[in-house]
């Protein structure tokens, strides 16, 4: 055998080669060994045989590779191939470690196999998010939260950052604490405890840049990774799989003879079962075909319907949050509790109501389910677009007024501030420093820190929500159903109420609607990230909990359409919406005078000019001053958007013939099937008129025995002695 | 009979068993410490109930028939010649015999034999055709009351359409190899953990 040749052979290799002619062969021999190594795996030799191959090959390697350089370079190159060496030992090593690593992999993929990919698909999206919200926690913890409360002035030292007198009774309490007042309020937690000094600590840390920037790059990193996704999976859904064997290889090559857990082979069956009814909803999906006038009829209506129940909603919502505003003027303590909270107890009612009212007009349409999904994903969506533009409305409201009160509380403070000097004045002579305690000094209503406290309230009551109907929903239902049904006249289990299904689009439309308040809070409350991990976390858990114990898996089960795509653009639809009011804020409103990092500037971004003035050199201002001129920036964006327009042109070319491959091949396969069957027919037919000729021929032959002619008898009778 | 001594394999034994089925000597002596764990009755055969005390055969779903294939017509028991005969289909195909040309008899390991092997398994009446009772049949055992028996029998009837090529609303081995074409079966049913 060749192998043996080289393994015995390898001691007759001298060491000091110099002439070329050797070199190549050496190089062979090297190459050779390379790939002995990499199909060693596969040999189906006894296991000592292949360890000592291993070795001797390895060592062959390392004494003669080497070699391959020439002269001087002999050392460098050797060096070289083993770094190259370590480094793919390295990589692979990663690799595995990486996917060992993947959190809650075991548990979504025993939720698969129970209910399909469609339901596993919502927890991988929630995983997903786990990872963004774990990058925002960290910009806003480590460059925001931590270098404040490490190298700030500490709570009491100043007025923004101590609790006002009137307040202090009552600052621990928990009601005001979970309210997020009192103490919570004059906290790291909030945009209003941050000091406006350029730069603090022994670090010179620059803490209102970099309260900024880090602003901008949650943004920023947000858009990059949505869109780095969508883009990945727009690729991935590329390759088609050969489809003309479906059923007959799930019937013959499913099972994996590999398994010998029960608990593994328990989640088999089920994933067998499921995939079998996806690709029987599949096939009656592509074969309907009925009457597409009254199709269309039903889904213009359904549509009409769902319309004017959004146009409904959306008036009720708007008189609700005049009534709401009305309330506001005359002071809250006059109105009864549903007054007070009437705003926010009628959104929570509409989430509620209206997606099952969708659901129900939903039956009209009859599509596809993944498709029925889609479109129940939109119009649910609408609905909260709704919530969301109210409460943003409500919350520019109470800005304006917190505002007007910062005037009047500004006037305030200088006659505070000359009756404090007045006072120490009459006691001494000299100029007196004016001692008073931070606790005591009249206070600007700071409306960034309400702001961000409206978001926390928000998020945690959706969160309370979110929680509680779960329970309720599920679980409790779950119980009734399964321990009533004893004792009751009809089966609970069979009919209604029955186990509930895992609601898909209501849990995937919470998780991007609670990202979107996170995107547009976090700059007012950098605790909002943190809130977010922790609370996703325990979604993750209690989530996986519920379906395995509560739910049961849909009666029609697709395929959830493997790009996931969809669901990523409506991400970055709420990604976009909600980075406006922030932006607009920034850029419009001026800062509370005596709360928060940009504290006395005008305006919110002027830390950037500050900052290009004092900390750069001055060509460098003098650069970006030239790279930011109108004249500069607008053709660079015409640019840009020819540039998409002509990649999103090519790229729709190269989809058109792909597809149009696709189809050659099927006609392909379908000829190839069409001509064999009748090749067959024909040979079959051949065989029938074969045998018929055969029968036909002894029927003759029979004859002829039976009435010989003459002759043959005759002759017959002569051969007869 | 009483000691294991007596029941070890003997040279000629291990050569013949070597030219049936292409196993090395040290694959063979590796695989007869398996059987030999297998028989608690130590009486030198297999039994049905031996083979289901492994795991991986009591939990899979073809397991009984996975079985069946190692006992000859009609018999209880399989001693260490038939057991190795049924392996040898799964020994795997080496790079100097795929271009061996078809001079002897095909080994027992060739892809052929492989698929042939499988085929034995769904057609149970051994009348070189799968039908759709049999098919209805491997399904029942796959799917359980999972899925209603009309949805059942339409999976078969689909089956059969894709595979079928000359009108026999059945599937013969010419039509189950054309099948498992694009699959990678000389990877797939070969053992590749001997010694």
């Amino acid at each position: 055998m060749h192998k043996d040749h080289l393994i015995t052979s390898e001691n007759d290799i001298g060491i000091e080669l110099e002439d070329s002619e050797e070199l190549e062969k050496l190089k062979e021999a090297v190459d050779d060994r390379k790939k002995l190594i990499q199909a060693l795996r596969g040999k189906p030799w006894p296991m000592r045989k292949k360890l000592t191959t291993l070795r001797e090959s390895q060592e062959f390697l390392d004494r003669y590779e080497g070699a391959l350089g020439k002269g001087k370079g002999r050392k460098l190159y050797a060096y070289k191939v083993m770094m190259n060496k370590k480094w793919m030992k390295f990589k692979r090593d990663l690799e595995n470690f990486k996917t060992a690593c993947i959190p809650w992999e075991m548990k979504i993929k025993e939720i698969e196999s129970h209910f399909g990919s469609s339901v596993a698909s919502y927890f991988i999206f929630l995983r997903w998010m786990y990872g963004i919200n774990m990058i925002l926690f960290g910009l806003t913890f480590g460059l925001v939260m931590v270098p404040e409360a490490l190298m700030g002035r500490p709570y009491g030292s100043m007025p923004r950052k101590t609790v006002p007198r009137a307040e202090e009774t009552s600052a621990m309490n928990f009601a005001v604490l979970w309210d997020f007042g009192g103490y919570a309020q004059y906290s790291v937690l909030f945009y209003g405890y941050y000091n406006s000094q350029r730069a603090i600590g022994w670090l010179k840390f620059r803490m209102p840049l970099s309260y900024f920037l880090v602003g901008v790059g949650m943004v920023a990193y947000s858009y990059m990774v949505v869109i780095r996704k969508m883009a990945r999976n727009a690729n991935e859904t590329g390759g088609g799989d050969d489809n003309s064997f479906n059923f007959s290889w799930k019937m013959f090559t499913s099972w994996d003879y590999l398994i010998g857990n029960p608990e593994t082979a328990d989640n088999k069956f089920a994933s067998i079962t499921t995939s079998f009814k996806e690709a029987i909803l599949e096939e009656q999906e592509s074969r309907k075909d009925d009457n597409i006038h009254l199709t269309r009829f039903l889904r213009v209506l359904a549509n009409f319907l769902v319309l004017c129940c959004l146009a409904g909603s959306g008036y009720l919502i708007y008189f609700v949050v005049r009534r709401s505003q009305k309330f506001a003027l005359d002071g809250f303590e006059n109105h009864t509790w549903w007054e007070r909270n009437e705003v926010n107890m009628v959104m929570s009612l509409l989430g509620m109501f209206c997606p099952m009212l969708f659901d129900v007009i939903s039956a009209l349409e009859n599509y596809h389910p993944r498709v029925a999904l889609q479109w129940q994903l939109g119009r649910i969506f609408a609905l909260f677009l709704g919530n969301l533009y109210t409460f943003i409305i409500a919350l520019m409201d109470e800005i304006n007024l917190k505002r007007k009160e910062e005037d009047v509380v500004q006037l305030n403070m200088t006659m505070w501030e000359s009756s404090l000097y007045n006072e120490s004045v009459s006691e001494n002579s000299t100029a007196p420093p004016m001692f008073s305690h931070p606790g005591d000094v009249p206070r600007g209503p700071c409306w960034e820190t309400m702001v961000g406290q409206e978001f926390v309230r928000l998020i945690i009551s959706d969160t309370m929500t979110t929680y509680i109907t779960l329970l309720i929903g599920d679980f409790l239902r779950a119980i009734l159903v399964r321990f009533l049904n004893y004792c009751w006249c009809w089966d609970l289990e069979a009919g209604f109420p029955s186990y509930s299904e895992f609601d898909v689009s209501g849990n995937v439309l919470g998780l991007i609607f609670n990202q979107g308040m996170i995107w547009m809070g976090a700059f007012y409350a950098p605790c909002l990230p943190a809130l977010n991990v922790l609370r996703l976390h325990v979604s993750m858990y209690l989530q996986c909990w519920a379906v395995m114990c509560c739910n049961v898996p849909q009666e029609r089960v697709f395929k959830a359409s493997g790009s996931n795509n969809f669901y990523m653009a409506m991400l970055l639809v709420i990604l976009f919406l909600s980075t406006l009011p922030a932006i607009y804020t920034i850029v419009t409103i001026p800062p509370s005078f005596d709360c928060g990092p940009f504290s006395g500037k005008a305006r919110m971004f002027d830390v950037i000019q500050e900052t290009l003035e004092s900390d750069f050199p001055a060509w460098f201002g003098k650069v970006f001053s030239y790279a930011s001129n109108p004249g500069l920036v607008l053709p660079f964006m015409l640019l840009m958007v020819l540039a998409i327009y002509y990649l999103q042109s090519t790229s729709k070319s190269y989809k058109e013939a792909n597809v149009e491959l696709k189809k050659k091949l099927q006609m392909q396969n379908e000829e190839n099937k069409k001509k064999n069957k009748r090749a067959a027919l024909k040979a079959a037919m051949e065989l029938e008129e074969a045998r018929k000729a055969s029968s036909s021929r002894a029927t003759e032959q029979h004859y002829n025995l039976t009435h010989p002619d003459q002759n043959a008898l005759l002759n017959a009778g002569d051969m007869i002695p | 009979m009483g000691s294991r001594a007596s029941t070890l394999l003997r040279e000629e034994e291990i050569e013949e068993i070597k030219k049936e089925t292409g196993f090395s000597h040290s694959q063979i002596t590796r695989l007869y410490s398996r059987f030999s764990s297998l028989d608690k009755g130590e009486n030198g055969t297999l039994s049905r109930e031996d083979f289901q005390r492994i795991p991986e055969l009591a939990i899979n779903p073809l397991g009984d028939r996975i079985i069946n294939a190692f006992f000859p017509e009609g018999e209880d028991q399989v001693n260490f010649r038939g057991f190795m005969r049924t392996l040898a289909h799964f020994r795997p195909i080496e790079d100097n015999e795929k271009n061996k040309d078809h001079s002897a008899s095909e080994p027992l390991n060739s892809r052929t034999n492989k698929l042939l092997f499988a085929f034995r398994l769904y057609d149970l009446d051994r009348d070189d055709k799968i039908s759709r009772d049999e098919l209805l049949q491997v399904l029942r055992m796959m799917v359980g009351v999972n899925i209603s028996d009309e949805q059942l029998g339409s999976i078969a009837d689909r089956t059969i359409q894709e595979a079928d090529q000359n009108g026999d609303s059945a599937i013969s081995f010419n039509e189950f190899i054309k099948v498992l074409e694009k699959v990678d079966v000389e990877q797939k049913m070969s053992i590749r953990f001997l010694h």
